[in-house]
């Protein structure tokens, strides 16, 4: 099996390595660092219908196995199109206008998907709207419970990064942009806020 | 969001709940501002959620700031049960 060491990039270049292995090998094992290069791989990997096993080879550092008997070039596709709604927070703050009224609105907002009955697949925060998901939010224990009733929530772990914010996420998963691109194309309906 | 024998304070003013938030975080009760339910139909759809055990202290903070409420219910058996009315209220 081929074995690639993405140890030490940064985000994305592990899931666009691994991306690019698995187009010529078809399986493979990544050596990773723990984190978010770690999940992102993962999640890219079952996505696409790959088994993914995990052993970890030293602190901070994991081998992933990543298997299959689908071919790449269809496995490609395997997250199907039109496969969801996503919602995507650009912003701790709903709408222009004052701040304090923006920061309520999408407090409001978020507490409100609870009663709603078409829920979206997944939740994806990007720049400020990374202060949702991390310490200090007043929506984490809503977006807990989203995430129990199946919503997908995701940071973006750039944003994570440049705010100071990796270790103060709360709730969800990171994501990266290619995942991110991946998953506002792939949906039937996406919602910006 | 809203559990057993949670009590919300329910505002009649976008602004008054925003500055009674404020306030009682600023004194470190715990609280959370959430969407009033459906069934409480309110003007500006906010109310603060605390529990019995602050009571106390955040209605006397309230108070001390002329910001109280203008009701007070509790959460029990799936309805909600007002305990408490502004009697200024017209």
């Amino acid at each position: 099996m081929k074995i690639i060491d993405c140890r030490n990039m940064a985000c994305p270049a592990p899931v666009i390595s691994v991306k690019k292995a698995l187009e010529e090998h078809g399986e493979l094992q990544v050596l990773l660092d723990n984190g978010a290069p770690r999940e992102n791989v993962g999640r890219f990997a079952r996505n696409r219908g790959f088994q993914v096993s995990e052993e970890q080879i030293e602190t901070g550092a994991w081998a992933l196995s990543i298997t299959s008997d689908v071919n790449i070039t269809t496995s490609c596709t395997s997250r199907d199109l039109n496969s969801g709604r996503v919602l995507l927070i650009t912003s701790n703050c709903l709408g222009e206008g004052p701040e304090e009224l923006g920061r309520l609105l999408m407090k409001n907002f978020i507490h409100t998907l609870l009663e709603t009955r078409d829920q979206p697949t997944s939740i994806l925060f990007l720049n400020s709207g990374i202060f949702l998901t991390t310490d200090g939010s007043d929506v984490l224990e809503a977006l807990e419970k989203l995430k129990g009733m199946g919503v997908e929530i995701l940071s973006c772990g750039l944003c994570l990064d440049f705010f100071g914010c990796k270790e103060k996420l709360r709730v969800g998963g990171t994501t990266n942009m290619l995942s991110t691109a991946e998953n506002l194309l792939s949906a039937a309906q996406v919602i910006k806020l | 969001m809203i559990e057993e024998g949670h009590l919300l304070a329910v505002f009649n003013s976008a602004h008054r709940v925003m500055k009674a938030e404020s306030i009682l975080k600023a004194l470190n009760l715990p609280i959370l501002l959430i969407p009033a339910p459906r069934k409480l139909l309110t003007d500006c759809g906010l109310a603060i959620r605390f529990s019995e055990d602050f009571r106390d202290c955040i209605m006397q903070a309230l108070a001390t700031e002329s910001l109280l409420p203008e009701f007070v219910t509790r959460y029990e058996n799936g309805k909600f049960i007002t305990i408490w009315t502004d009697s200024s209220a017209t």
